[in-house]
């Protein structure tokens, strides 16, 4: 999609409809989920974007798609409606809004966790709890596995990031030796 | 009468006339003195001698009288005063001019003196101050020489620290990602989770 203030506008119409009939979390799912097929299947995604095919073609080939699909029929509008106006390429940005701004609705915050091994479930909790306390929200957690890290774990909340990892650690360490602070 | 205004118009006239009467009185007793040849002849002959001399004495004192002769000379004279006293002036501006430029030449060599004594003055003090200049640049020099090799042993000793820095960090990186154990890992998240629970 040419610009994000387009994909906010279409983000926010399916809210407020959403809101209307109580379903925009249903809605936000299915947006998430056509995002990922269109991710999942970039061919797919070049043929409905492409606007060297006419857009009945194109249509015909999204429609095939949305028949199997169980997405709610507003959805399934809002995509044909996309295509119409040639931003279809821009549905992951609208989805991407879209739970943002669902998550503003549930209070909801989501922090990307790497770490450089696998966490326990007791750790988990406990982070669980404390991202909650630090931002007073309900925190939904991604956890990724980076070996680079060599030990410790990373947290991503928005722009806040806090690194604990030992690969960090040595970083720090690297720094102040060439600064000399330990001459 | 004939008037001679120049010196040269009278000279010329008195070699003319003492020219004729000599010749004339030579001629006459020449032909007086032809005709005798005894002894009486002899004495008339000396007598002609003397009158001719007489007259000729008379006609010069008489021609000299006449002509303005004795002016002449006193003309010449007085020329000659003239112009021995203005040999004696020229030689006196000339002695003058002399002095003068003997005295210029003096002052001229002691001038000269003055300049060469100026000009080893103020060599003496170009070269002072050249000496000084080149110290002063050679101190500049130096001390600059000083600053880049202590900048540069500087650089060198960072360079080195960073090398060392960089090497024991990866073979701190590597050592630790051998060693470390699942129960490292607990302690470092927890001791995360401790940290995080601070900040709130």
């Amino acid at each position: 999609m040419t610009g994000s203030r387009i994909s906010k506008r279409y983000a926010k119409a399916l809210l407020s409809l959403g809101q209307e009939d109580g379903n925009y979390a249903e809605y936000g799912e299915n947006l998430k989920d056509f995002a990922g097929l269109c991710a999942d299947n970039p061919e797919f995604s070049k043929v409905i974007a492409n606007p060297v095919f006419s857009v009945d073609d194109r249509k015909k080939v999204l429609d095939a798609v949305l028949e199997k699909s169980p997405f709610a029929d507003l959805v399934k509008n809002l995509l044909r409606l996309l295509l119409d106006k040639n931003r279809i390429g821009g549905i992951e940005d609208v989805s991407a809004y879209y739970t943002r701004l669902t998550d503003e609705i549930l209070n909801i915050i989501r922090a990307d966790i790497i770490t450089a091994r696998p966490l326990k479930d007791e750790a988990m909790d406990k982070l669980d709890v404390v991202l909650a306390k630090i931002t007073s929200k309900t925190v939904k957690i991604k956890v990724e596995e980076d070996e680079s890290l060599i030990g410790g774990l990373v947290v991503k909340i928005g722009d806040l990031v806090l690194d604990g990892s030992v690969r960090a650690q040595i970083e720090g360490l690297k720094e102040s030796l060439k600064r000399g602070e330990y001459n | 009468m004939i008037g001679f205004e120049t010196a040269r118009g009278r000279s010329i006239l008195i070699t003319a006339c003492t020219l004729i009467i000599s010749v004339a009185f030579c001629g006459l007793a020449y032909a007086s003195g032809g005709g005798e040849g005894g002894h009486g002849g002899s004495v008339t002959d000396l007598l002609y001698r003397i009158l001719n001399f007489v007259l000729m004495i008379i006609i010069l004192v008489v021609v000299i009288r006449k002509t303005t002769i004795k002016e002449f000379f006193s003309n010449r004279k007085e020329e000659i005063r003239k112009k021995l006293e203005d040999l004696k002036r020229d030689k006196e501006i000339a002695e003058s001019r002399c002095n003068e430029l003997e005295k210029k030449f003096k002052e001229f060599e002691l001038q000269e003196k003055e300049i060469i004594e100026q000009f080893k003055a103020d060599g003496a003090l170009e070269k002072k101050k050249i000496i000084a200049e080149a110290r002063e640049r050679a101190t500049q020099i130096l001390a600059q020489a000083d600053l880049t090799i202590e900048r540069e042993i500087q650089a060198a000793r960072n360079s080195l620290r960073q090398d060392v820095v960089e090497m024991a960090a990866t073979r701190a990186e590597e050592i630790i990602a051998g060693q470390i154990q699942d129960s490292d890992q607990d302690h470092l998240v927890n001791e995360f989770i401790e940290s995080v629970e601070k900040l709130h």
